[in-house]
């Protein structure tokens, strides 16, 4: 009745590999790659890491059984992530220490980066708090729901700096709500952000949702628990962890905008808690372009470096507190 | 508690054609109604509606206190889905008090899951559980809030067969005093659990009566060949000359169990096309011109060998 254990898949197809157990060889693996980069980074060949990496890729293929469509699938997977993976581990052994430093302890900076920790926070919570409801209503269905669905989906297709200008024409001068001043303020730049990553918070959510069968509701219902308490007991935290997902994409989303915001708030006032005032400081993507345009790769690089570090502390907390504190089958208790 | 129904509903499905599901029928204090229908006969969408899950025309009602537009919570109902429906998030013991909340009077947990066979999986998720353990969870879950009308959706074809027969009989007990409506496209459990037993064909009820109404005296051929009757017709004109038909009757159903093996006085001569041991005796196949013939034998025939069968007086239905 059940299904017959992957180990034991696994067991009969591993080869050279099975000598190690699987942790120490991913350990293993990962310390290979450290050194061969070192290497070639120290003796300026970046190039041969690269053909290193694909060959160290098709080695440990072959070790491990995987026949030749394993293998060739191994040699064409590595090369995506060379092209996302060097460039990164390039910029990162390429970064001047003391710049860093510098840059780190830069007021200006620290404004830039708390900024863009916090808008697309603020915009990641706008897109869950309205998101959510709608994604809910399209997971049921309705008369119409193919319309609002392309609607939701559209900012994934419209340029960027024209999801900007789309903005201050409906929201800003002329527009809808007039006494919302948007223009270079955190309300602007917040529907900028919310404009491009809805999508990302809606769609996941309704996954979530559209996964969760009917019955699971039904069963509930019929037991005694009106809607919203089905929603609260049952839907809820079983769609939570596509809810979350979608939370932390579309702040991620929100902190990589450039084009929406650039328009609608290219310079920002925002109130920044350790000087108890308004302050007027950028987008962290418009701060880059700016370090670059004045300061060189250098100084860009710099700053850069400072805000895929937070991200990435960001993210990591995310998916430590959305993922880890989740019982048995990814919900709530 | 009497539950009477006299619904209809319509459901449209994305590229499908509109279906419609219809039923009139009354399920009487304690007694338990199975509704007998093939896969896609639309029986679980006539379930559904009666729970209030799907929007219909006409009445339920309870005592004959009108139900009908009210929400699922407020119907009093319990139901058993056939693929569980449990809520995964929850432990066994969470499960089975689900409902605990919403009731003023629920059943004492403790005897409930002893009864059941569950007390030493209370703190497991149901992930982890059988099928049959997790049906076992889910009818406690029904019970725990002692439902006025416990509905059933085919509890027990998810199961392996050892586990389906083990739960099966513990059903006769479960159901005994329980209003009950049970759907299933098996016609085994059908008959055994059933005090009445509704033929459902193509989103409407074709024939409705006791159990040995229904398997004895079917009402068409389809109730006849669902209900695992031979339905034999009778423009065979050695069949027909068989039992001597006079009327316009065009087909016969039988039972295999009145079909004989019968040297002596044999009706009809037929031709043992296959024979296959089942459990205890052999499944006996015979044609008759271009009509296949089943029965149930101790003493099989040899295949391929002629034979002599009559078809007893009493277990005959002419359609």
């Amino acid at each position: 009745m059940s299904a017959p254990p992957t180990a034991d898949i696994e067991h009969e197809r591993s080869g050279a590999v099975d000598l190690l157990p699987r942790g120490a060889l991913v350990v293993l693996f990962v310390l290979v790659q450290i050194v061969a980069f070192s290497a070639a980074y120290l003796a300026s060949i970046p190039t041969a890491y690269a053909v290193f990496v694909v060959v160290s890729v098709a080695a440990t293929a072959y070790a491990a059984n995987e026949g030749v469509f394993g293998i060739l699938t191994a040699i064409f997977g590595s090369v995506l992530l060379i092209a996302i993976g060097l460039p990164l581990a390039l910029f990162v052994a390429r970064q001047n220490p003391s710049l860093i430093m510098e840059q780190a302890a830069d007021p200006g900076v620290h404004k830039m980066l708390y900024f863009s920790v916090y808008g697309p926070l603020l915009a990641a919570i706008g897109s869950l708090v309205f998101g959510v409801p709608l994604a809910l209503l399209l997971a049921r269905g309705f008369p119409g729901q193919s319309v609002v669905s392309s609607l939701v989906d559209l900012p994934l297709v419209v340029p960027h700096s024209a999801a900007g200008i789309l903005i201050l024409f409906g929201f800003g001068e002329g527009g809808a709500f007039p006494q919302l001043s948007i223009l270079g303020t955190v309300v602007g730049a917040v529907l900028a952000m919310i404009f491009v990553s809805a999508p990302y918070a809606v769609n996941s959510a309704r996954e979530a949702f559209e996964s969760i069968d009917d019955r699971t509701e039904y069963a509930s219902r019929i037991h005694g628990a009106n809607r919203a308490e089905t929603f609260r007991r049952i839907t809820g935290p079983l769609a939570l962890r596509g809810i979350l997902t979608g939370g932390v994409l579309a702040w991620a989303r929100s902190v990589s905008e450039f084009g929406a915001v650039a328009i609608v708030a290219y310079s920002v006032r925002f109130f920044y808690p350790p000087e108890g005032s308004v302050v007027i400081g950028q987008h962290a993507p418009i701060a880059i372009r700016s370090a670059y345009l004045t300061g060189g790769l250098e100084e860009s690089g710099a700053v850069t470096f400072l805000l895929l570090v937070l991200s990435t502390a960001v993210f990591l907390l995310i998916r430590w507190l959305a993922y880890d504190s989740s019982g048995p089958s990814g919900g709530l208790p | 508690m009497t539950l009477s129904v006299d619904i209809a509903a319509t459901f449209t499905a994305p590229g499908a054609a509109q279906f419609e599901v219809e039923g009139t029928f009354d399920v009487e204090d304690g007694e338990t109604v199975a509704i007998l229908g093939p896969s896609g006969s639309g029986k679980t969408l006539l379930l559904e509606t009666v729970a209030g899950f799907h929007s219909h025309s006409g009445r339920v009602a309870l005592d004959g206190q009108d139900l009908t537009g009210r929400e699922p919570e407020h119907r009093d109902f319990g139901f058993v889905f056939q693929d569980y429906a449990l809520f995964p998030h929850m432990t066994v013991a969470e499960n089975v008090r689900y409902g605990g909340k919403y009731y003023e009077e629920t059943g004492d947990v403790n005897a409930l899951v002893e009864r059941l066979g569950i007390a030493d999986l209370l703190e497991r998720y149901p992930p982890t559980l059988s099928g049959g353990e997790k049906q076992r969870v889910a009818l406690a879950r029904s019970l725990y809030v002692t439902p006025d009308v416990l509905l059933l959706d085919e509890p027990l074809s998810s199961l392996d067969v050892p586990t389906r027969e083990r739960l099966r009989s513990d059903m006769l007990d479960i159901l005994e005093d329980v209003t009950s409506v049970y759907v299933t496209h098996d016609r085994t459990t059908g008959r055994m659990l059933a005090d009445r037993v509704l033929v459902v064909d193509d989103g409407e009820i074709v024939q409705r009566g006791t159990p040995t109404d229904i398997f004895e005296r079917p009402a068409s051929p389809f109730v006849a060949e669902f209900t695992g009757s031979n339905c034999l017709s009778l423009s065979e004109p050695r069949l027909r000359e068989a039992i001597g038909v006079k009327n316009g009757a065009e087909w016969l159903a039988i039972r295999p169990e009145h079909v004989r093996l019968d040297n002596g006085t044999a009706d009809v001569e037929a031709r043992v096309k296959r024979v296959v041991r089942v459990d205890s005796m052999y499944r006996v196949s015979l044609s008759v011109g271009s009509e296949r013939i089943e029965m149930h034998t101790t003493e099989p025939p040899e295949p391929d060998s002629s034979v002599g069968i009559s078809f007893e007086e009493s277990g005959r239905t002419l359609l």
